[in-house]
């Protein structure tokens, strides 16, 4: 079920309202410290509508630019804007947005229902409202029929959505996403991918950060990447994917016989290399990583092979990061 | 119109203030540590209270604190009775047997107590009925029955000293000379253990403990867990939740304080020394208790609340203070109109206490001074000591009434601003 973008919960808040002629998230000239630790480097950075993905390695400065923007942490220089409005100073913005932090803690005492009831009240919301709500967000992310359970007891993934419905519970024009993925099963990764995208088409603009890069293709185009503390890279999904296909790139197989897969494979236009750990593993070096993924299983299949994995151990925003940051990763 | 009321903003952050209030209190009841703290506060008040009742239900053994029971010159008349008749109490020939009627000698036992203080008269300036007649007797001159020169034959006189603020005692010899040690005890014991219960088990030792373990973590837990971001990441300034967090926490502590000094209070009235079948007189100084322990546990919240907002380990800085608060309430003892004691939060906490005892015992410094006294024995009567140890003068100079309305807006100033600065710390710290 999607929500009803009509649907108002809160009381207005009459004091503040948004600057039209901000873009709802505005960097300028970002800079974060810590001590001689530079978290982020001169980000300047503007966006409005739409899903973006914020990619970086661990300790790239994607929690840190949205601890910035949720005004937990003031930049050493350089201006936040958030509907045109500095969080650290104002906290007013928060009525439009919802923000899902990455720290795993929550309140496991209480049930999803309770959680995000009590949080919504927060937005001026009545006890009625605040339940209404709750259970509006719960059955979106597809958790209506555990709401009443105790957090404690939910899987990583239910957790994630119920942090997500909780997000989403004043209906916000910019949600906030971080690391949204993490440590979920490939059905609740499924279902939260749907859901960010779902608000996306409601023209909600939405931030989600991931350090894997198949991960936010599969949610969005438009893409930022930070690489320590620098943005390195801002745009289409498909232009920068063209460009991660030309750097070389690793896969690994297991099967049977990796000898006779090599035989099948070592032909091919892409394939600059192969290499065998043991008798039963192939490593295939490749400039065209992305034509040969797409023909790997038709070749497999066609050939009778047994494949047991295969996967990719260069991490791929590793190396798009080395390649756009000129091997420095 | 009815929805534009609804939705007015003091309408939304009442809303705010209740949701986090609640969400705290229920945090606090998930919590282990609330109850094993509230379970140590309840052992400890009942183990208290045990004591009381033993003391209220043991009988103290009456003493003779005049000596006339005894018979100096072996006749058979104890020597109050000889002192009442005008014979010779060293003299076995002169004994009120060889007066016409003759007289029987009394039993020794009715010479112990026979001359008790008069209760109702103490707060007057003057006290004292010759009960068992020995000062009014026909025997005595006018003068005799009149040693203090104030004018009152047979009678105690309180007189404001000449140098200092204390009263003397001045009494006509045979007067309230053999008090009822047991009433005087009980009496002098419930008080002392009102004054104790109150000022240091209420206020004092729950009223900084509780906070210590309840609210120095209040924010602090939340942004070391990494919990805060929720509450944080909507449109409610940190300095509200500072306020609505320590709300929470008051409305677990303050039932629970409310509950317990009731009950203790329910059950010193029943067991407390009274005429009928319970001492309502004591409900004012209870009702101060109950003042001052809130109060207590309001400015400790803030405070320690504050400190653990600036520094993680917060509880660190809340132990020195409270040794300092330690240091204070038993300056209160000895000298509470100490200036240093306005430096402290738990001066202006025993000065409401100590008010209310005044107001309510208007007869308390002078119990404390006829049981110093004894009946002019020299010895005092038992429970005089703990009832002195215990009570103490408001220190600050004003009357009772006025002290406690001054001591309540001082400790709710001391509120206010470890709010503003401990909002003000919040606001500017960085969570990661």
């Amino acid at each position: 079920m999607i929500p009803d973008p009509t649907q108002t919960g809160g009381t207005p808040n009459k004091e503040w309202q948004p600057n039209a002629s901000f873009p709802v998230i505005y960097m300028e000239g970002i800079t974060k410290n810590y001590g001689r630790i530079h978290a982020l480097s001169n980000i300047t950075l503007g966006l409005s509508g739409g899903v973006t993905g914020i990619l970086g390695m661990n300790g790239a400065g994607k929690s840190t630019l949205f601890k910035l923007l949720m005004g937990k942490l003031r930049p050493s220089s350089g201006q936040v804007r958030l509907f045109g409005t500095d969080p650290w100073k104002n906290p007013a913005p928060y009525a439009r947005v919802g923000f899902v932090p990455e720290h795993e803690k929550m309140h496991d005492w209480m049930t999803a229902l309770e959680f995000i009831s009590t949080f919504a009240r927060l937005y001026g919301m009545s006890r009625k409202e605040a339940e209404q709500e709750a259970r509006r967000v719960l059955d979106f992310v597809g958790l209506s029929d555990v709401a009443n359970k105790e957090i404690g007891r939910y899987s990583k993934g239910m957790r994630q959505r119920t942090k997500i419905a909780h997000a989403l519970v004043n209906n916000p024009d910019l949600i906030i996403l971080d690391e949204p993925l993490q440590g979920c099963d490939p059905l609740a990764r499924t279902t939260i991918m749907n859901v960010i995208r779902e608000l996306g088409k409601m023209g909600r603009t939405v931030l989600v950060s991931s350090h894997i890069l198949n991960e936010i293709e599969r949610i969005t185009e438009q893409i930022v990447i930070l690489h320590q503390g620098k943005l390195v890279a801002l745009g289409n999904l498909h232009a920068i994917r063209e460009r991660l296909d030309q750097i070389p790139h690793t896969i690994r197989i297991v099967g049977e016989d990796a000898k006779a897969l090599a035989k099948d494979i070592m032909d091919h236009e892409a394939v600059y290399g192969l290499s065998f750990p043991s008798s039963e593993e192939l490593l295939i070096q490749t400039y065209h990583f992305g034509t040969l993924h797409a023909e790997l299983p038709g070749i497999i299949v066609n050939n009778g092979h047994k494949i047991k994995v295969i996967d990719n151990p260069d991490d791929d925003l590793e190396s798009l990061l080395s390649h756009l940051a000129g091997g420095t990763v | 119109m009815d929805e534009e009321r609804k939705n007015t903003i003091w309408r939304g952050l009442d809303r705010k203030a209740m949701a986090v209030a609640e969400f705290t209190m229920r945090q606090q009841r998930k919590r282990l540590s609330t109850w094993v703290i509230f379970g140590v506060g309840l052992t400890a008040m009942a183990i208290l209270t045990m004591f009381y009742l033993d003391s209220m239900i043991r009988e103290v053994e009456a003493i003779d604190n005049d000596g006339d029971s005894r018979d100096f010159d072996g006749d058979g008349y104890p020597n109050g009775q000889e002192n009442l008749y005008g014979t010779d109490i060293l003299n076995p020939d002169s004994h009120p047997g060889i007066l016409d009627p003759t007289i029987q000698p009394d039993d020794p036992s009715k010479w112990i107590n026979e001359d008790d203080i008069d209760w109702d008269s103490l707060s007057d300036d003057w006290s004292g009925y010759d009960d068992d007649g020995d000062c009014r007797t026909e025997t005595r001159t006018n003068s005799q029955k009149d040693s203090n020169n104030n004018g009152i034959a047979c009678d105690i006189e309180f007189v404001e000293q000449r140098y200092g603020d204390g009263i003397d005692l001045s009494a006509d010899r045979g007067v309230d000379e053999d008090p009822d040690d047991n009433a005087f005890a009980k009496e002098a014991t419930h008080r002392a253990f009102v004054l104790a219960m109150g000022k240091f088990g209420f206020a004092f030792l729950l009223g900084i403990f509780i906070p210590l373990f309840m609210a120095t973590g209040l924010i602090r837990d939340e942004m070391t867990s990494g919990t805060m971001h929720f509450m944080l990441a909507k449109p409610i300034a940190r300095s509200e939740v500072f306020l609505y967090r320590i709300l929470g926490y008051l409305g677990l502590v303050w039932p629970y304080m409310g509950a317990l000094i009731a009950l203790v209070a329910i059950i010193t009235g029943i067991f407390g020394p009274s005429d009928g079948f319970f001492r309502f007189s004591d409900l004012g100084v209870w009702a101060a208790v109950l003042l001052a322990s809130m109060l207590c546990t309001l400015v400790y919240g803030m405070l320690f609340c504050m400190l653990g907002v600036l520094w993680k380990h917060g509880i660190l800085l809340a132990i020195p203070f409270a040794a300092w608060e330690l240091g204070m309430m038993l300056t209160t003892l000895g000298a509470p109109d100490a200036s240093i004691l306005r430096f402290s939060i738990i001066g202006w906490a025993m000065n409401i206490v100590d008010a209310a005892a005044t107001l309510v015992w208007l007869d308390n410094g002078y119990l404390m001074l006829v049981g110093e006294w004894g009946g002019g024995s020299g010895e005092s009567l038992q429970g005089t000591g703990g009832l002195m140890f215990f009570s103490s003068q408001p220190g600050l100079g004003i009357s009772p009434l006025a002290t406690i309305i001054v001591s309540t807006l001082v400790l709710l100033f001391q509120a206010s601003i470890c709010w503003l600065i401990g909002g003000a710390i919040f606001k500017s710290k960085e969570i990661d």
